[in-house]
């Protein structure tokens, strides 16, 4: 019985973990997936959050900036709102910045954003972080602060797919999709690819803020490595493209199957006898290597493919068109 | 996919209830297996191990029970530290968790998963001041004396051997940050004046510009507070060649022989003294660790291993005084078997540990890295030896 209580209290805290990485890859899914941003700093805007949310929720103290005592939800409201400020300074310069070009410059800033909480002492305590970040519902009885972490993440990621699928279908994801496929005929059509391109980034840098802000709540503790781009960033990728770039539901199962995968493997490998348990380490992180390899080649454009509009349902709406023209 | 999920977890349930059965007390043993530290991992777990097979070979646990340490993959990162520790507190059940390595890690999954779930957590690497304040209700124990304590003693030290004035520069990570910020605070309270103080990023080709500032400052010295590979000896050298600095203080992250045989021993020798925690190498404990260590095949002069044989001798200890496998009991039956007073017991003296507490007897365990008494906040308070150059080119104790 304790066993299966375990294994519950186990996939909680793995779900809660694949949910806080699903609000991360939805975000890059309005950047890469609808509007074809190619966003390598995945990380730095999940820092930014994480750090906003960790310094005006904690309590005070010597080491650290702080002491605001701000409640969870506007610590959370204002890591989005940090992110999407940055993001509009970065996007301001860099968006006009052809896809590769763009990676290597959010790739640069996410670095230069990571040094910065690492070397910003008086406000992040530099690299020993921020520690003792309030938690939601951590005074309620085991398991049900573990449970109401999970159901709150749960929920957000809900509210997220809905307003997403939404914003897909809508005239705006249209020309998103527009813009990404066939640039110059989306501007040849009138619409300002720029500025499209840059709420697109901001609204993509405000998930990620949001998510870093979940996960500094979460693990109730924040340092300038919970940045690194291969955790952070690229991890977040791999999950998208998984999971299936451009759809909304790809990039939920993605985040949450990858994250599974990456964890419950160890599982099995701590059973190995003691002198292999240490070489199975690193033999796990080949194995799920492997088996991306294996959805990759079965699923060329991830488990959930894009879903295409139909060109008779879009020329169904000419007055939309129209309309979008003329603004 | 899905399917071959299932397997797997049908395979971890099966494979769990199989462990339960043969009466094997587990407790988690969670560190840097991957990440930035594995190379120092490889050890600390060996070491970790060996006191298992102690316990193992002369009696077990309570009624013959097997000690077995359950390994977690904690990385050196706080993300995969919640993860690790959640399937070592859930998933395996253990009584306990040894660890984790690295202060972020620690940090993380003490506050998120064993303080919640009300399990002992006993680090053998952990040295951030921070973890000296989590809210952790007599939950989480380390011996790896605070970075608190090592910089306090580095600034007695070099209070007591003439420095009046120092600059300070110190590598940008965790460790000697910490380490550098107490120094500062002790000296000058003291009555020393710090002269100038700089971070710099470990890993450049030089730090000139960065040691010209501080020279300009002044200062009877330079406190370098570094990793020996990532800036410490280039700091040396450049400070050298350019006649910046030429008395050097500094703590055990430039304590190897590669320092000397690259800067020469006589240019080093009488200018420059590195602290160190003092395993008291001559001491009965540490002799008995470090014989059966080596025994064993491994070098009981690698970083923290004798901590990490303590940690879980101890945790074996704290069960066997607790009389069960029991989560809640930990917390004090650590404290009893660690601190004094009581029969002293050694590292490998399971068996007599075993009678004594079977007789009723009060322990005290001697660990191979001192003598492990836990203050209010399960902390141990650390001896440090200063060391410098000896005659053979070697670090040796001053």
């Amino acid at each position: 019985m304790d066993q299966l209580y375990g294994i519950f209290l186990y996939a909680v805290f793995l779900l809660t973990m694949g949910g806080i990485y699903a609000v991360l890859a939805l975000g890059l899914n309005i950047q890469w997936g609808f509007t074809g941003l190619f966003n390598a700093g995945v990380g730095g805007f999940f820092a930014i959050g994480a750090y906003t949310s960790a310094i005006l929720t904690s309590a005070g103290s010597t080491r650290h900036l702080g002491g605001f005592g701000l409640p969870v939800p506007a610590g959370i409201c204002a890591a989005m709102i940090a992110s999407a400020i940055v993001a509009w300074g970065i996007g301001r310069i860099c968006i006009r910045l052809r896809s590769d070009y763009l990676a290597i410059a959010t790739l640069g800033i996410a670095e230069i954003l990571r040094l910065v909480l690492k070397n910003e002492i008086w406000a992040t305590n530099g690299a020993r972080g921020i520690s003792q970040i309030p938690k939601p519902f951590e005074h309620v009885s085991a398991p049900w602060n573990q449970v109401g972490m999970l159901l709150l993440v749960f929920a957000i990621v809900l509210v997220l797919y809905v307003l997403l699928e939404r914003a897909r279908r809508s005239p705006w994801g249209r020309v998103m999709a527009a813009i990404r496929e066939n640039e110059d005929a989306a501007r040849a059509a009138g619409k300002d690819v720029e500025r499209l391109r840059i709420e697109a980034f901001i609204l993509g840098a405000a998930l990620m803020g949001l998510g870093g802000a979940l996960m500094a709540h979460h693990i109730k503790f924040i340092e300038p490595n919970a940045a690194e781009p291969v955790s952070a960033t690229f991890l977040v990728w791999v999950m998208l493209i998984i999971g299936g770039s451009g759809n909304n539901r790809g990039a939920i199962l993605g985040a949450i199957l990858v994250w599974a995968i990456w964890s419950a493997t160890e599982i099995l490998t701590t059973r190995l006898p003691s002198e292999w348990a240490t070489k199975a380490a690193y033999l796990r992180i080949f194995l799920v290597g492997l088996a991306l390899q294996f959805i990759l080649q079965k699923y060329p454009g991830g488990i959930f493919r894009e879903r295409r509009f139909r060109t008779t349902a879009a020329s169904a709406h000419p007055p939309s068109s129209n309309r979008e023209i003329s603004s | 996919m899905k399917r071959i999920l299932t397997a797997a977890v049908c395979a971890a349930l099966s494979l769990g209830g199989a462990g339960t059965m043969a009466a094997d007390v587990k407790v988690g043993s969670a560190g840097g297996i991957t990440g930035p530290i594995a190379e120092l991992v490889v050890a600390i777990m060996d070491a970790r191990d060996l006191a298992a097979t102690h316990v193992n070979e002369q009696g077990g646990l309570l009624g013959g029970d097997t000690y077995q340490l359950v390994r977690g993959d904690s990385q050196c990162d706080p993300k995969a530290a919640v993860d690790a520790g959640a399937k070592l507190v859930n998933v395996e059940q253990v009584v306990a968790v040894l660890g984790a390595n690295c202060s972020g890690a620690t940090n993380g999954m003490a506050q998120s998963v064993t303080i919640p779930a009300g399990v002992v957590m006993l680090s053998d690497t952990a040295t951030a001041p921070s973890i000296s304040d989590l809210e952790d209700n007599d939950l989480v124990f380390r011996v790896a004396a605070s970075d608190a304590y090592q910089g306090r003693s580095l600034a007695e030290l070099a209070w007591a051997n003439g420095y009046r004035s120092l600059a300070v520069t110190y590598a940008n990570d965790d460790y000697n940050a910490g380490l550098a910020g107490v120094f500062e605070t002790a000296f000058t309270e003291l009555g020393g004046t710090i002269t100038a103080s700089q971070v710099h990023e470990p890993d450049k080709a030089s730090y000139r510009s960065e040691l010209s500032t501080l020279a300009g400052a002044g200062g009877e010295g330079l406190a370098l507070f570094a990793y020996y590979g990532s800036s410490g000896i280039t700091i040396l050298r450049n400070s050298l060649e350019n006649g910046l600095f030429g008395k050097f203080l500094g703590a055990d992250g430039m304590m190897d022989n590669s320092v000397i045989e690259q800067i020469g021993a006589d240019t080093l020798r009488g200018n420059i003294m590195l602290s160190q925690p003092a395993s008291d190498t001559e001491g009965d404990s540490y002799k008995a660790f470090a014989g059966a260590f080596e025994a064993a095949g491994n070098n009981p002069g690698a970083p923290f291993v004798a901590h990490s044989y303590d940690i879980a001798f101890l945790m074996a200890l704290a069960i066997e005084k607790a009389g069960a496998a029991d989560r809640g009991k930990i917390s004090a039956a650590l404290r009893e078997v660690a601190n004094a007073p009581g029969t002293v017991i050694r590292p490998g003296e399971w068996e007599k540990a075993k009678a004594a507490i079977a007789a009723g007897e009060d322990i005290d365990y001697e660990g191979a890295s001192g003598a492990i008494e836990f203050d209010g906040n399960g902390d141990v308070a650390g001896t440090y030896s200063l060391n410098g150059v000896g005659d053979d080119g070697t670090w040796t104790p001053m």
